[in-house]
């Protein structure tokens, strides 16, 4: 599903100075895998999965999503692809703020080429359902709490049923307790839809959610093992 | 959600933003149209003012040149005297193909006699007359009668009366002009013949007497043979006619001309100062706000947004702000001009007048035009270099 060829990846910090994000990269995700990078921060973890995505050019290598290469397409061919088979969780709020939250969840839909389906509302409703949240489908997201516009922001990452789902470290922000029920969402996701989920996470217990396990250090892949 | 849509959610949600960039707006287009509207509404009313005196020169007294020019362009009253034998030597001058004398007079002011106070009144020859006749009989088919004038287009029979009162005299208003914005609009017109009665009744029928000196005229108004050169002919009838002062049609309102001139070049440097520092100041707030917004870009980008979307979703942003605040500042304009023209009469100096509605709305739809050129301009470089930004970083704080 997701494939990286000898990828690296150097940001320009000044003139002079490069910071080097990724190298050498090797890594195959076959579909419907369940996989957790694990790192200390500044492993490389959140720029694997921007690579994964799209977000971000490799500087040497190829990144082939779907078998397509990601970078031998145009902007707009890739911002597509990126609206019909990824769904994206990020690390940081990223709601709407003007945006209520069943709104939130059918946002996606303008990225659709062909447009909205015509039972988007009826659909969002049905994935807020399914993360615990239909009744709070007509608040904003400063009405909730960090965990339940975590839980809109998944909603919202599987509204145009993707194929895979990247995550990016998704509960730093949580207790314990709504790092867990977020994980669990996760899995259940994963076992009743088997799509592709990239799960970045510094917290090293959490492999355990996964079916297998990356560990990231200094740019590279230290190991990737079934969990 | 539609891209519209989605771009009015996030003027709403940023409230002190979108009122900036509307402000902006509404400056610049209310400017821009508030400037257009006084400098052609000036402009307009000075040709209108040549054309309804139809002369192609005017010869006046010497020295009374501004007199002159500030009773027909601005109604201010005047009474100005020359030799009637000056008619005469007018009409002999080579190239001059009809010359007609004209009086300038005014009513009394706030005096019970008159029930129109202190008003220009132009007494003209009936028998010689080209510039008032030919309308007259197009429009009412004759000309005057003894005792009928014609108004200029503000100028009506007071509520309840069938008649006006000039120095005890009562007048019938035959005819109202067309607007033209400047004094003609507050003026009356009428024959030497009932110039020449009121005068006689007022003698015993008015607080003061008006006084007509029986060989004087204020004015002549000549009509060129076709192909004469009125330059030329001017400086023959000063050789020819001493005492007086010859003004081609062209150079008529000369004053006025340079006054409005020098307003257009004022205001067209504060007009292009307020369009650039508008610039600046959207583009910086721009600027700021596509900063503030770089993570939540970088959001839309993840999910599928294109760089053309970003692109196009802060210009339709910037372009409803623009059409917004212009659309207020275009309607707050329109209608300070139109309820304080007078007071802009007043104080610019100038004769004014409002355009016709096809004219006006050409120029609102040139001033939204302004406006949103303008803003479109000023978010164009923040959307380019934003909507170019790698997604990655943008969400990188």
């Amino acid at each position: 599903m997701i494939a990286f060829d000898n990828v690296a990846k150097i940001y320009p910090v000044t003139k002079d100075m490069r910071v080097t994000a990724v190298h050498g990269v090797n890594l195959e995700i076959s579909a419907g895998e369940f996989v957790v990078v694990t790192g200390r921060s500044g492993s490389g973890k959140t720029t694997l999965l921007n690579l994964a995505a799209g977000l971000t050019q490799p500087t040497s290598g190829r990144v082939l999503l779907d078998g397509q290469d990601l970078w031998q397409m145009s902007d707009r061919q890739r911002s597509v692809l990126r609206a019909q088979k990824v769904g994206f969780v990020f690390q940081f709020p990223s709601l709407l703020p003007s945006l209520t939250v069943l709104e939130n969840v059918t946002l996606p839909a303008i990225f659709q080429p062909n447009g909205a389906r015509a039972d988007a509302g009826q659909h969002a409703r049905e994935l807020l359902e399914q993360v615990g949240l239909a009744p709070k489908a007509g608040v904003y997201p400063r009405q909730l709490s960090a965990g339940q516009q975590q839980r809109v922001v998944i909603a919202r990452a599987l509204f145009n049923q993707p194929q895979v789902l990247l995550a990016d470290e998704p509960t730093s922000d949580l207790d314990e307790q709504t790092e867990h029920e977020i994980m669990e969402l996760f899995a259940q996701i994963h076992a009743q839809t088997r799509l592709t989920v990239v799960l970045v996470t510094h917290t090293t217990q959490l492999v355990s959610y996964g079916t297998r396990a990356v560990r990231m250090a200094e740019g590279q892949i230290l190991t990737a093992a079934d969990t | 959600m539609q891209l519209v849509q989605l771009a009015r959610r996030n003027i709403t949600g940023n409230a002190f933003r979108s009122w900036v960039v509307a402000l902006c707006a509404c400056l610049v287009a209310g400017l821009a149209l508030g400037t257009t509207l006084i400098l052609r509404g000036a402009d307009s009313s000075l040709r209108l003012a040549n054309q309804r005196l139809g002369a192609d020169i005017v010869v006046v007294p010497e020295g009374a040149v501004e007199k002159v020019e500030g009773a027909l362009l601005m109604g201010h009253t005047t009474r100005v005297w020359m030799a009637s034998q000056n008619l005469d030597k007018v009409v002999g001058v080579p190239g001059v193909q009809a010359a007609s004398p004209q009086i300038y007079l005014s009513t009394l002011l706030n005096a019970s006699c008159c029930s129109v106070p202190n008003m220009f009144l132009v007494a003209y020859d009936p028998a010689t007359d080209f510039t008032l006749e030919p309308w007259l009989k197009n429009t009412i088919g004759q000309g005057l009668k003894l005792g009928e004038v014609v108004g200029g287009a503000f100028v009506f029979t007071p509520e309840g009366e069938q008649n006006i009162q000039i120095y005890g005299y009562l007048v019938t208003l035959k005819a109202n002009l067309e607007p033209t914005g400047t004094g003609i609009d507050q003026s009356m017109f009428m024959t030497l013949e009932t110039a020449r009665d009121i005068a006689r009744v007022s003698v015993t029928m008015a607080v003061a007497p008006l006084e007509i000196p029986d060989d004087g005229i204020s004015a002549v108004m000549v009509q060129l043979d076709p192909g004469a050169d009125p330059q030329a002919t001017a400086v023959e009838i000063m050789h020819r006619v001493p005492g007086v002062t010859p003004i081609v049609s062209s150079n008529l309102f000369q004053a006025y001309r340079k006054q409005l001139g020098s307003l257009r070049a004022g205001i067209g440097a504060t007009l292009g100062l307020t369009l650039g520092l508008s610039v600046l100041l959207i583009g910086l707030v721009f600027s700021m706000a596509a900063n503030e917004r770089r993570r939540e870009l970088g959001v839309l980008r993840a999910m599928g947004a294109s760089r053309a979307f970003v692109f196009r979703t802060l210009l339709v942003e910037a372009g409803m702000l623009a059409l917004a605040g212009a659309f207020t500042g275009i309607t707050l304009t329109i209608l300070v001009v139109y309820l304080f023209r007078t007071l802009i009469v007043v104080t610019l100096g100038l004769p004014f007048l409002m355009p016709a509605l096809s004219t006006l709305a050409a120029e609102v739809l040139a001033g939204l035009g302004v406006a949103l050129v303008v803003i479109t301009l000023a978010a164009l470089f923040p959307a380019v270099r934003i909507s170019r930004l790698d997604p990655a970083v943008a969400m990188r704080e």
